[in-house]
């Protein structure tokens, strides 16, 4: 790592986190059950236990998780199980009040 | 993608969820046999060889682990089904196919929906192969042997494709454990054939109805106590009537029908004090006892702990309300027992005084007094002949306060998507005269939140991310875009949850971590 050199915030918070020994924590949240934290972010925690590094606002970048079927728990892939979830939503920005959760409650 | 599975009925996806909970059976006399409704409507792909059926024989689960697999057929392979057709097949499974109580155990706390559980721990190999995305819960409520784990890898990455990404193919020969050393793990851990089930599928199980004592505890808000009258409908199921009190004062009424699938699992739909409630509860393997959890059907983190035990059970105390008292204070206290003579004699250890003030069928309530020098400690307690150990204390002084749970996630909410709430619970305990930690019981408490880090301070998360209420309920803000924050960035928080406990002039404190983050859209019964 010494040849590298972070070239922006998150990068910087990631070798901050490792010399500061965080991992134990990250590890700690990784264990709640059904939440994915141990993605580069995570859907609910980021990789250093907070919500700093997150993608935000979530909606920029939505349609990129449900295309490629990135957390697959937590948001509904298009790519095969959902493929009409965003149908008539074309901006995730714009038109997530309608999106629906896929599984039927009660 | 479909399979070319004939549409026989139709069924709107809306309604798929309703049959775990105990929706009323159709004229359980004419409805056909459980391998007739297999026959039909599964084995058009899942073919049969001698009475079994491709893939499904191999495999046992929970009621709600067959509700997955039945919408995903229906998601996915376009599999439509009637109503009762639908029912029948969840219940026969589970009941043919099912866990036996033992098997079910660790995991119930998914099947319960408690918001903010630890997950199990299955070694590191799991969790990074599969407790990245979902529970290991739902994967220790199932039960397959090593071949059929194995083709269970191979539904993951042809339903999945992007999975190599996330099972950390950059760092592993990820595929090769998948399907090596794995598939022979969780054959191990959890496979078809086992001595429980074998001998819970095969043995008699007890009928339910009657009369029960209960006791609920609502986390940060009531304790319930009352009876429970328990009938058969007549379809294979029961009903329950509730005659409850809530120890804030008032009574709680409540009824609920449920369906008891596998001879054990309760899966109840109903109201509770005007509220619409849905019950997961186990009934224990002797059939003395129902346990679980209760909960709202449109905010699954709202709910309790539920415990029933049969009203003519031997004699045991079952609850007492409060959990401890101060020394040199008074006042009124309930026991919850079954077994009660007429005219009970209570005691609740050295250094009170009781005297009992009313006696029902299953509590009596009593006012007491607490000596001034009376040693602080756990006390035993005594109404007739039932008597219980670790159920009521004495302090002198609280000494330590615990936040539960220790972290805790919300989530924003808007649209079609509720926000999810957070329910913190202060508890306290002291010190006995053996310097043990004895705990005290629930407790109110004066509740603020506070940046968790530099980082949440400078973004001001307190701000955005909501609010907490008296009662140490979270309330997440609103989801979307907040324009005055950072790149329009969500209501997000990392926050700490401070409740302090007032013990005369005296307020002791604890905390907890809440982070506030972004809502879901697969809300599976099993997370």
């Amino acid at each position: 790592m010494s040849e590298l050199k972070p070239t922006n915030k998150k990068a910087e918070l990631l070798l901050k986190s490792a010399a500061e020994g965080q991992v134990d924590e990250v590890v700690a949240m990784d264990s709640v059950a059904g939440c994915a934290t141990t993605f580069d972010p995570g859907w609910e925690v980021d990789a250093f236990g907070g919500v700093a590094s997150l993608c935000q606002p979530m909606e920029a970048d939505l349609y990129g998780c449900s295309d490629p079927c990135w957390w697959p728990a937590q948001v509904p892939d298009t790519l095969n199980t959902y493929p009409n979830w965003t149908d008539g939503k074309p901006s995730a920005q714009n038109d997530w009040r309608e999106l629906d959760a896929v599984f039927p409650k009660k | 993608m479909s399979i070319g599975l004939p549409r026989m009925f139709s069924l709107h996806a809306s309604l798929l969820g309703l049959f775990l909970f105990g929706a009323p059976a159709a004229g359980a006399t004419d409805a056909p046999s459980g391998p007739t409704l297999v026959r039909t409507y599964c084995s058009g792909c899942h073919l049969e060889h001698g009475g079994s059926f491709e893939r499904i024989s191999s495999i046992r689960k929970s009621p709600e682990g067959w509700v997955m697999t039945l919408f995903r057929m229906h998601q996915v392979h376009g599999l439509a089904l009637p109503e009762d057709a639908h029912d029948g097949i969840v219940r026969y499974l589970a009941d043919t196919q099912g866990l036996a109580p033992s098997e079910s155990a660790a995991g119930r706390f998914a099947l319960e929906r408690r918001p903010n559980a630890r997950d199990l721990d299955l070694g590191p190999d799991l969790a990074a192969m599969c407790g990245r995305c979902h529970s290991l819960a739902r994967v220790a409520l199932q039960r397959r042997d090593a071949d059929d784990w194995l083709k269970h890898m191979h539904f993951h990455v042809g339903q999945f494709p992007s999975l190599e990404y996330q099972a950390s193919a950059r760092d592993r020969p990820w595929w090769t454990i998948a399907t090596t050393e794995l598939p022979a793990k969780l054959g191990s851990l959890f496979p078809l054939n086992s001595a429980a089930w074998t001998a819970w599928s095969q043995g008699a199980h007890r009928e339910l109805m009657g009369s029960w004592v209960v006791v609920g505890h609502e986390p940060g808000g009531r304790d319930l106590y009352g009876t429970a009258e328990i009938n058969t409908d007549g379809h294979g199921g029961y009903t329950a009537r509730y005659r409850l009190s809530d120890t804030r004062g008032g009574t709680v009424g409540g009824e609920s029908h449920a369906i008891v699938y596998t001879g054990y699992e309760w899966r109840g739909r109903g109201e509770l004090g005007g509220r619409a409630s849905r019950e997961v509860f186990a009934v224990s393997e002797d059939g003395s006892r129902i346990s679980g959890r209760w909960f709202d059907p449109d905010h699954e983190e709202r709910g309790g702990d539920w415990t029933a035990v049969r009203a003519d059970a031997a004699p045991q105390v079952l609850a007492v309300l409060p959990r401890s008292m101060k020394a040199g204070s008074s006042g009124p206290i309930t026991i919850v027992a079954t077994g009660l003579p007429a005219g009970p004699e209570l005691s609740l250890g050295a250094g009170t005084t009781v005297r009992i003030t009313s006696v029902e069928a299953a509590s009596v309530h009593a006012a007491v007094e607490v000596a001034t020098d009376a040693a602080a400690g756990a006390r035993a307690v005594t109404i007739g002949r039932a008597s219980a150990a670790g159920q009521f204390a004495i302090y002198q002084h609280i000494d330590k306060v615990d936040v539960t749970p220790g972290f805790a996630i919300a989530r924003v909410g808007g649209g079609k998507t509720a926000a999810v709430t957070a329910q913190f619970e202060a508890t306290a305990s002291t010190h006995d005269a053996a310097g043990k930690l004895v705990e005290l019981g629930p407790f109110t408490a004066d509740w603020s939140t506070k940046p968790f880090d530099a980082e949440a301070a400078r973004t001001h998360d307190e701000t955005f991310g909501g609010a907490i209420e008296p009662g140490g309920r979270y309330m997440p803000a609103g989801a979307g875009l907040n324009p005055v924050r950072d790149y329009s960035g969500n209501n997000t928080a990392n926050l700490k949850v401070l409740a302090r406990v007032h013990d005369g002039d005296v307020a002791v404190e604890g905390d907890s971590h809440l982070i506030v983050t972004v809502q879901r859209w697969v809300t599976t019964p099993i997370y």
